[in-house]
């Protein structure tokens, strides 16, 4: 079959078009997740694409990939258009796709897992033996030291990673290999025999798309980059004339001004601690987390994805329980064995994943709304009707949530009306501290206002705040006071008046900050 | 919302008794001696035992698991207590005592299965599977033979008549069904309960304790199997060691129909009465009409089939309609503004 017919060798010219996007849009209903993109591929370059978080930039991969059909605009490969491609078309056009997180098959073995899409592909009877010393080739050919028979469920996350890029590069024989972050999950000793195997493939003539949003890394390894900024592709440049800072200058965009709000902020009275975080310890996740969080204040968690911000939540309600360090909640030391533990002592978490652990899809807005405060709408043993309804219409209301009707199955909202209901859902148990993990995660610009403006003027009216968020201009806009969390460990604390997106672009990519107090 | 919006909605949640009523209003017309007194009463007799069933199960499903081990636990219950209550103790237990004995027998096999689930995180079809067999062999092993007679406080739920010739039986089991379906819709329990069914991982992260959740659903469950142990027997004035065999099947199938999806989460105590009628009313009007019974199981599974298809096509219905009703709003709001 066609993948087999490699009787023409291709030759590389440097300067030659593997992949052109031409004016590709991807829009969602209520949000353009990308506008006009363009972009043009070399043949045998590793080209960087960049960009904040929710820039665009795993949209455009996966349309490239053939896994999301595009909106609009064309694609190129090898001197064909195409409106859209699926993912097969992308397999024969010889397109390997790295994705995010890594997606084996955790009960097979590493060398199944290398070759699935092979020996499914023949069938024959499996040999074994060949298998086994194919895949014991690939693995000493990138120089790795992993022993091909174990289950792939048994390796590190940072090797099964690894192991995806390595059938992408060694075992499918792509010519343009897509790597989707591919880095985010690796160890550092990992990333060095990453950077390894693109520098090989590139010499052999691959052409690598190299997805990241750490500069410092990009410009290590890519010939030129593109920037994509809210969906726009911005520039595209070569690496030698750009440093970091010019770099993450592209990548901001324009210098946010952080003092036009300084609004009700100054009224609040911030002097009772509500909660507050000791010396917490996970090994190997997060390290010595200490601060204290005030009533009033909103406290903005600025991270890397990976960098431990969802790990320290979980670990302070209790969910995946921390190894060591205190938390002190109502002026007692606590430690949560679970979340109904965190939410006796007023403390509530809004989870990042809204489909899987935020909401109950098949249950009613009402019923989702109303789940965390029964206690609120119930007159001895029973729940009043009249009162639930009443509670539901008035958080439909202050949240304005666009609901046919409270009996509404949660399934069917948008992205942006359902995260309002898993606000309202926590909201309504009136707790001291929240907890929020990427708010504004997927949802469109008007719902991510309104969501933010409740957090700013509403939810920490009477209680202490924390908040992570996918842009940092989010958190900009809103927090008080600013914590660096890069790698596990509290870096850096910016507050108010001192915060540029700039210098908090580099903070959480691990640069020095000189502001560290 | 508009008034047709409301009764469109109001029909769709509660489509069992659409169907029910039309399936009633069919037979009246084609099956001779149907629509009478008698036989309205005989198929609520006839469902009385299985409708105990469907509840169960059907509360297991709402929380999103299975059980196979309940037809065996309607027999296991009632006949241990039964062989304690006459033969193995060196006293004679007092009826009253004997029932009690059997709900909680009832009651600890659905907390050892529950246990087991919850905590040992066994599989619950495997759990179940393993227990059904078990019971029903140490029921073969223990009750060679009938256990009979039974004292008439058995026979008094099983068999008895009140006013308008209306068996007891029939109102223990109509108010069951209504405790559940009030415990279902107005006690922090209740939503708590249906919440872990649609999604443990947020619900437990909402500050549900949903191990317990799924403890008390196996427990309701196994007491709930005892309860129609007890109806068993007592119809028939004996313990016999083949009561229920079969039954789980068919009390699946009247879950489903009652609105209980595999996934959780779904599903109300009344739909589920609903769906243990309709199984009820459907063998009764075949068997009026001649049909042998081989075809009436065959008709059972034909139903569970249609009801399964329904379930889906009713909630694409339901969800078109509220999307519309949301387009409305925004076509008034854009037009307003």
């Amino acid at each position: 079959m066609d993948h087999q017919d490699k009787d023409a060798p291709s030759v590389v010219c440097p300067g030659d078009t593997a992949l052109k996007l031409q004016d590709i849009s991807k829009i969602y209903p209520g949000t353009v997740a990308l506008h006009k993109v363009n972009i043009d591929v070399k043949k045998g370059e590793v080209h960087g694409i960049i960009g904040k978080n929710g820039a665009g930039k795993s949209t455009l991969v996966e349309i490239i990939a053939g896994i999301i059909t595009p909106t609009g605009g064309r694609i190129f490969v090898g001197g064909k258009g195409y409106d859209s491609l699926s993912r097969i078309d992308a397999r024969k056009k010889k397109i390997a796709f790295v994705p995010q997180e890594p997606q084996l098959i955790l009960d097979f073995t590493v060398a199944e897992n290398l070759f699935i899409s092979d020996y499914t592909r023949k069938g024959r009877l499996i040999n074994w033996t060949e298998l086994y010393a194919k895949a014991e080739q690939v693995v000493k050919k990138a120089a790795l030291d992993i022993n091909v028979r174990v289950k792939a469920g048994d390796l590190p996350v940072s090797e099964q990673q690894l192991l995806l890029v390595l059938k992408a590069c060694y075992v499918d024989e792509s010519d343009i290999i897509i790597l989707d972050e591919a880095s985010a999950s690796l160890s550092q000793k990992d990333e060095e025999l990453l950077y390894r195997i693109i520098q090989e493939r590139k010499r052999e003539g691959s052409t690598i798309l190299f997805i990241s949003h750490r500069a410092e890394e990009l410009l290590k390894v890519c010939d030129r980059v593109t920037v994509l900024r809210d969906g726009h592709s911005i520039i595209t440049k070569n690496c030698s004339e750009l440093d970091k800072d010019k770099l993450s200058d592209l990548i901001v965009g324009e210098e946010f001004c952080s003092d036009i709000e300084a609004d009700t902020a100054q009224l609040k009275d911030m002097s009772e601690i509500v909660l507050s975080v000791e010396n917490l310890t996970r090994l190997g996740v997060y390290h010595k987390i200490t601060f204290k969080l005030k009533k009033g204040e909103v406290l903005g968690l600025a991270g890397l994805r990976g960098s431990g911000r969802t790990e320290i939540f979980k670990g302070i309600v209790g969910i995946d329980h921390p190894d060591e360090g205190a938390i002190y909640a109502n002026g007692q030391k606590r430690r949560f064995a679970s979340p109904a533990e965190a939410l006796k002592d007023g403390i509530v978490y809004l989870p990042e994943d809204r489909e899987k652990e935020g909401l109950i899809n098949n249950l009613s807005v009402r019923e989702n709304l109303i789940l965390n405060s029964l206690n609120n709408v119930k007159k001895g043993l029973l729940i009043n009707r009249n009162k639930e309804k009443k509670a539901v219409a008035n958080l439909i209301k202050g949240l304005d949530i666009k609901v046919a009707s409270p009996e509404q199955e949660v399934s069917q909202l948008s992205g942006g009306n359902k995260q309002k209901v898993v606000v309202g859902k926590i909201a309504a148990a009136r707790p001291h501290v929240f907890l929020l993990d990427e708010p504004t995660k997927g949802v469109d610009i008007s719902a991510k206002q309104g969501i933010l403006n409740i957090v700013k003027n509403n939810l920490s009216r009477d209680a202490g705040v924390i908040i992570t968020s996918p842009g940092l201009e989010d958190l900009i806009n809103i927090c008080d006071r600013i914590l660096i969390i890069y790698k596990g460990r509290i870096t850096g604390e910016f507050l108010r008046g001192e915060l540029k997106e700039n210098d908090l672009f580099l903070a959480v990519q691990g640069g020095v900050q000189d502001k560290c107090s | 919302m508009p008034r047709k919006l409301q009764i469109e909605l109001f029909l769709l949640d509660n489509l069992i008794w659409v169907i029910l009523a039309g399936f009633f209003l069919l037979n009246a017309i084609i099956t001779p001696m149907f629509a009478t007194y008698g036989n309205m009463v005989n198929i609520l007799y006839h469902s009385a035992i299985m409708s105990m069933l469907v509840l169960g199960q059907g509360l297991i499903l709402i929380i999103g698991h299975l059980d196979l081990s309940l037809e065996s636990t309607l027999v296991f219950a009632p006949g241990v207590a039964m062989l304690l209550a006459t033969r193995w103790l060196p006293f004679s237990l007092d009826p009253v005592t004997a029932i009690i004995l059997t709900l909680a027998i009832g009651a600890l096999i659905g907390l050892f299965n529950g246990i087991c689930i919850a905590k040992i995180e066994v599989n619950p079809f495997l759990q179940t599977l393993s227990m059904m067999i078990i019971l029903r062999g140490l029921a073969l092993f223990l009750i060679p033979l009938s256990i009979f007679p039974l004292a008439k406080v058995y026979t008094y739920a099983g068999q008895a008549r009140t006013i308008g010739n209306i068996p007891v039986a029939v109102l223990i089991v109509f108010i069951i069904f209504l405790i559940f379906h009030f415990i279902m819709q107005y006690t922090a329990f209740g939503r708590h309960f249906v919440a872990t069914g649609g999604n443990a991982r947020a619900s437990y992260i909402s500050g549900i304790n949903t191990k317990r959740m799924v403890i008390y659903a196996f427990v309701i469950a196994g007491l709930l199997a005892a309860v129609a142990g007890l109806l068993a027997a007592g119809r028939q004035n004996s313990v016999s060691n083949s009561m229920g065999e079969g039954m789980v099947m068919l009390a699946f199938a009247g879950a489903i129909l009652g609105g209980a999806s595999l996934e959780g989460g779904k599903g109300t105590p009344l739909g589920m009465l609903g769906g243990a009628l309709l199984l009820g009313m459907i063998s009764n009007s075949l068997n009026l009409l001649g049909v042998g019974v081989t075809l009436v199981y065959a008709t059972q599974g034909a139903l569970i089939f249609v009801a399964i298809v329904l379930d889906r096509v009713r909630i694409k219905v339901r969800n078109h309609l509220l999307h519309q009703e949301q387009v409305r709003r925004l076509i008034i709001q854009e037009q307003g503004g």
